[in-house]
This record gives structure tokens, C-alpha cells and sequence, in this order.
């Protein structure tokens, strides 16, 4: 499925002394089997668009659409459904008394049966690397174990969009990879996915697409390639190490992940 | 540092006394937090893992005057320490902003203001890091700088490049504390980062994988792949 906003403002607040103008006429869309990043600063308005994927907020202005047609026109459970989010912070998503249960529950509210509920919880429970939580009250949790079962929650929908906000903050390093590991996967099972993240370095390694917010706009918009190397102010560390090189070696190329980096240095160093 | 669930915020909370050590001890300046909270509490700050949980009064001005109030800080200078505690995260203009309708890295440097107004002697930092942008995280970096050279700081993160400038750095894992290293021996210890589920930060590691020498920053390790590149190349080392 392809979600498109088209002109999207959005006011919080209006009309009194805390009136927030947090999206300024954004026009983008999500592509069907898409990894799309969104980036930029503290309050440039990522949460807020995210947001608006599944109408959790609605526009104060514009539209959005699913596969052309006006979302509002939609079901809210089928969208909520068709378009899973996690939020930035995982503590508002857990609310049934243990990880099991609350992973369990979008399946069950969807209607499937018992056996295809504990299988799909199973396997969200698994791609996260939390199985042997599922017993423990939601509650007891570490940071980055309630960030993982939040998304196992989310995962278990099986959604055609998985819109993460900030999905690795408080992930250790191993867990970030893994994480980053499943946003691949799910890519070539057709799944499109909304990366939001602050951290450049983790949007370098899995972004077909960015899409960098300022201010509540779209500030930069295209390939990794495109927005890293036309402005290296927004760059990752390896973007930064290869733009060096490349100011006296401009034959290595404009490698933007980790693995291409190191690729296309060894190759400049070897030969 | 250390994995999820490794114990890191337990420690934290303990130090601060919001849990109860099953057995054996902890002093904080010579203080049990459970028997003489005040005296501990007096001299430490928090900030969450959830900067969430740190926020508690209705507007931003007022949660940044909390620690100082309870402090019993003159009114005046309380206003001009909250003042220039919140100008100094970048949040002028938001005083009177209700707490929860902020954005992630937003209340993530209300909860840091809180901290910065009062300055306690020791810091007890969790993940304070994790919603900022990078200017932002670079700022909190400096900031803690300055600090540590007065305060003790406790400093939890996933970031390795964030403790390079530590004293100490303190592995937990599984509860317990499996390593008590300098973070420049840690980030050259591939077995205990692979251990411990750490990474090292990109620069050393792309370094590391190129078999160039310890490298700290981008420019440096572009430097060292060029000097690689004229050498092979039997062409003039500049
Ligand atoms: N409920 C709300 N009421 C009023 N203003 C709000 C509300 N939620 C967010 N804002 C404001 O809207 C702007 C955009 O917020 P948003 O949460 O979308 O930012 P963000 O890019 O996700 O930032 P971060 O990286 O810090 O999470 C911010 O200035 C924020 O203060
Ligand atoms: N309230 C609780 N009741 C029971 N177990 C808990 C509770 N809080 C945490 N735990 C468990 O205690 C262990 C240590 O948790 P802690 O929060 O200290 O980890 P951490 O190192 O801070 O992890 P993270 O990096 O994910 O924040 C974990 O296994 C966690 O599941
Ligand atoms: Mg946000
Ligand atoms: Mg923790």
C-alpha cells in the first residue's frame, strides 16, 4: 500500500497561548516495500508526521491518502491495523498485565483464532529476541525490553506499513543491529517501514529513501546518497570519512552504509 | 554500559533509594539512601532512563525549579539559576509549556535543566542521551564535561563514543559487574565488547577494519585511508 500526505499542516493547540504550528504544508509518501527514513533535529515535527500515517493525529489542514483514496474514508480499526506505530516512548504502549498478553492482544482484537494468535505472538516474541519474557507483568521491564515489547506488539498485527518512532533508543548495540536486521527482512517480505531516528549512522545502514524535517517541512528529500552527499552538515560518520577521502581521491565512489564504506576503502587502499 | 537488562538502572535507583538493597550496602558521600534519604537526596540528581517519569510539576519553569525548591534556594536567584538552566538547553520560550505535550528530545532537556539549575555533587545520569539530536547530544556531552571536573558523575548509555573522556567505565551484565576498564582498553578489547553485546564507534572500527591505527575522528581516518592510498601507490608522502 502507498500512504501520500499531501500539504499536510498541523496545528496543536490553536487558538490559545500554546498554539504549536508542528507541520508546515508536508507533501511526501511512503511507496509500497520501502524503507523510509525521517530525520532531523529536537521538535522538527517527525513524531508529528509519523502520527498522521494512521490518523492517530489528523491534519489540521491537507490530506492523507491510502492508495489514492482519502484515509478518513477508511475504517480507523482497518487503518490502524494496515499502518502499525510504535511510539518514541515505549511505556505508552504496554498496558496489559503481562508481555505476552499485550503481544497477543492487536492479533486477538483482529479476530484470528487462539491458534493463530499464540503463533503470531510467538513469533513477534521471537524476531525480538524476547521470548523468555513472556511471562513478566508488563511493569517489570528494562528500558530496552519494554522498547522491544512494544514493537513485538506492533509486529504481531503483521501491518503492510510499520511506522517506528525512534525504535532503538535505549537498545544496546547488538540489539540495534538485530533491530535494524528485522526492518530488512520485513522489507523483502514486501512490508514498507517509516524509520524515524535522530541517529544518522542507523538511517545510513537501512533507508531506501530520507526524508529530513526542519522546522515542521521538508527540508531534504531523495536517496541516502543524495541528501548525505548534497549537504554533509546531515551526514553519518561514514559519509563523512568517504566525502573526505574523496576530496583527493575522487574515483571512491559515494558509498553510504557501513559494509560499502569499508568496501570502497579497502578497494581504494588495495588498488 | 552493558547490555539490556544488564542491571544498569537497578544501580541507578539504588544509589538514590528508590529500591532497597536485598542485602549488603550503599553510600553515597558516606550516606545509606534508605535510612538518610534526605542527606543523599540533597546531593544527588536523577535523570531517568524515561525522562517521563522526571517530569512531574505543570509547567516547564516549574519543573526546572523543583530541585531548587526543595533545596529552599532565595527566590530571586532561583529564577535567574531556572532561567539560565533552561536557556542553556536550548528551551527559551517554552517556561510555560505543559511538560507532556513536549517532544521526546524536548523533555528529555527539561529533565536535563532540572539537573543543570542545581548542579548537585553527584550526578546519576541513565541513558540521558537517548532522544537527542546530535547537536544536542554534543551539548550534554560538553556539559557533563565541565561538570565532572566537581562533581562525580555516573553516566549510563549504549554509546561508546560518549565515554571516551570517562575515568572509568563500569560493564554490567547479568547483575553483575563483569568489568571495570579505561574506555580506550574497552574499545581495543574485542572479546568483552563481544561479550557484552558493545560496538565500538564507527571511526575506530572502520579504522580497526582496514588495519589503519586508532583513529578518533572522521578527518583522521581519512587522513591515515590517504597516506595508505599514496603509499601503495609509491607516490610522495605529504
Ligand atoms: N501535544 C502538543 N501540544 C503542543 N505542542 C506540541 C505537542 N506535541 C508536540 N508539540 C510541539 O510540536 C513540535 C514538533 O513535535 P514532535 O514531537 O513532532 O517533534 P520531533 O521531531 O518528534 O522531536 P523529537 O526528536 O524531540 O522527538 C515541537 O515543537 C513540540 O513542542
Ligand atoms: N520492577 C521489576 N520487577 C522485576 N524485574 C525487573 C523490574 N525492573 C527491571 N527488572 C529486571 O531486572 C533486570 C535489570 O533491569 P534494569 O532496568 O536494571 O536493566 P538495564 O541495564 O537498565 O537495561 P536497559 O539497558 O534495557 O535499560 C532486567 O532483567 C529486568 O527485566
Ligand atoms: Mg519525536
Ligand atoms: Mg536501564
Amino acid at each position: 500500500m502507498r500512504i501520500s500526505l499531501e500539504d499536510v499542516w498541523h496545528v496543536y493547540s490553536p487558538g490559545t497561548a500554546f498554539e504549536t504550528v508542528a507541520l508546515r504544508g508536508v507533501s511526501l509518501s511512503v511507496e509500497p516495500g520501502e524503507v523510509l527514513g525521517i530525520v532531523g533535529g529536537t521538535g522538527s515535527g517527525k513524531s508529528t508526521l509519523a502520527a498522521h500515517l494512521n490518523l492517530l493525529l489528523r491534519p489540521t489542514s491537507g490530506r492523507v491518502l491510502v492508495d489514492g483514496r482519502d484515509a478518513l474514508a477508511l475504517r480507523k480499526s482497518e487503518l490502524r491495523r494496515r499502518v502499525g506505530l510504535v511510539f518514541q516512548f515505549p511505556e505508552q504502549a504496554l498496558f496489559a498485565p503481562s508481555v505476552e498478553e499485550d503481544v497477543a492482544f492487536a492479533p486477538r482484537q483482529m479476530g484470528l483464532g487462539p491458534e493463530a494468535v499464540e503463533e503470531r505472538t510467538a513469533a513477534a516474541l521471537g524476531v525480538l529476541g524476547i521470548a523468555h519474557l513472556a511471562r513478566r507483568p508488563t511493569r517489570a521491564l528494562s528500558g530496552g525490553e519494554q522498547r522491544r515489547a512494544a514493537i513485538a506488539g506492533t509486529l504481531a498485527m503483521r501491518p503492510q506499513v510499520l511506522v517506528l518512532d525512534e525504535p532503538t533508543a535505549g537498545l544496546d548495540p547488538f540489539s540495534r543491529r538485530e533491530l535494524l536486521g528485522v526492518v530488512r527482512r520485513l522489507r523483502e517480505e514486501g512490508t514498507s517501514v517509516v524509520l524515524v531516528s535522530h541517529d544518522l549512522d542507523e538511517v545510513a545502514e537501512v533507508s531506501d529513501r530520507l526524508c529530513v524535517m526542519e522546522g515542521g517541512a521538508v527540508r531534504a528529500e531523495g536517496t541516502p546518497e543524495e541528501v548525505f552527499y548534497g549537504e554533509l552538515a546531515l551526514a553519518p560518520t561514514t559519509v563523512r570519512v568517504a566525502a573526505r577521502v574523496r576530496e583527493s581521491a575522487p574515483g571512491l565512489g559515494r558509498p553510504v552504509s557501513y559494509d560499502e564504506t569499508l568496501r570502497s576503502l579497502r578497494a581504494l587502499i588495495g588498488g | 554500559m552493558g547490555p539490556n537488562g544488564g542491571g544498569k538502572s537497578t544501580l541507578v535507583r539504588l544509589l538514590n533509594g528508590l529500591l532497597v538493597p536485598d542485602s549488603g550496602e550503599v553510600a553515597v558521600a558516606g550516606h545509606d539512601p534508605v535510612t538518610e534519604p534526605f542527606e543523599v537526596r540533597k546531593r544527588t540528581g536523577v535523570l531517568f532512563q524515561n525522562p517521563e517519569n522526571g517530569l512531574v510539576a505543570p509547567f516547564v519553569e516549574d519543573d526546572v525549579a523543583f530541585g531548587l525548591e526543595n533545596l529552599g534556594v532565595p527566590r530571586e536567584e532561583m529564577r535567574r539559576r531556572v532561567a539560565e538552566a533552561i536557556r542553556s538547553v536550548g528551551l527559551s520560550g517554552y517556561e510555560r509549556r505543559e511538560p507532556h505535550t513536549l517532544s521526546g528530545g524536548e523533555k528529555q532537556r527539561v529533565a536535563l535543566a532540572g539537573l543543570l539549575a542545581v548542579e548537585p555533587e553527584v550526578l546519576l545520569l541513565d541513558e540521558p542521551t537517548s532522544m537527542l539530536d546530535a547537536p544536542g547530544r554534543r551539548e550534554v556531552l560538553r556539559r557533563i564535561g565541565g561538570l565532572r571536573r566537581s562533581k562525580t558523575v555516573l553516566h549510563v548509555t549504549h554509546h561508546l563514543e560518549e565515554l571516551l573522556e570517562a575515568d572509568r567505565v563500569l560493564v554490567i551484565n547479568g547483575g553483575r559487574l563483569v568489568a571495570e576498564v579505561e574506555p580506550g582498553r574497552l574499545m581495543a578489547d574485542a572479546a568483552l565488547l563481544e561479550e557484552n553485546r558493545l560496538v565500538p564507534p564507527t571511526v575506530p572500527r572502520l579504522a580497526a577494519d582496514l588495519g589503519l591505527g586508532s583513529c578518533r575522528t572522521p578527518e583522521d581516518l581519512a587522513g591515515a585511508v590517504l597516506r595508505r592510498v599514496w603509499e601503495g601507490s609509491g607516490a610522495e608522502i605529504r
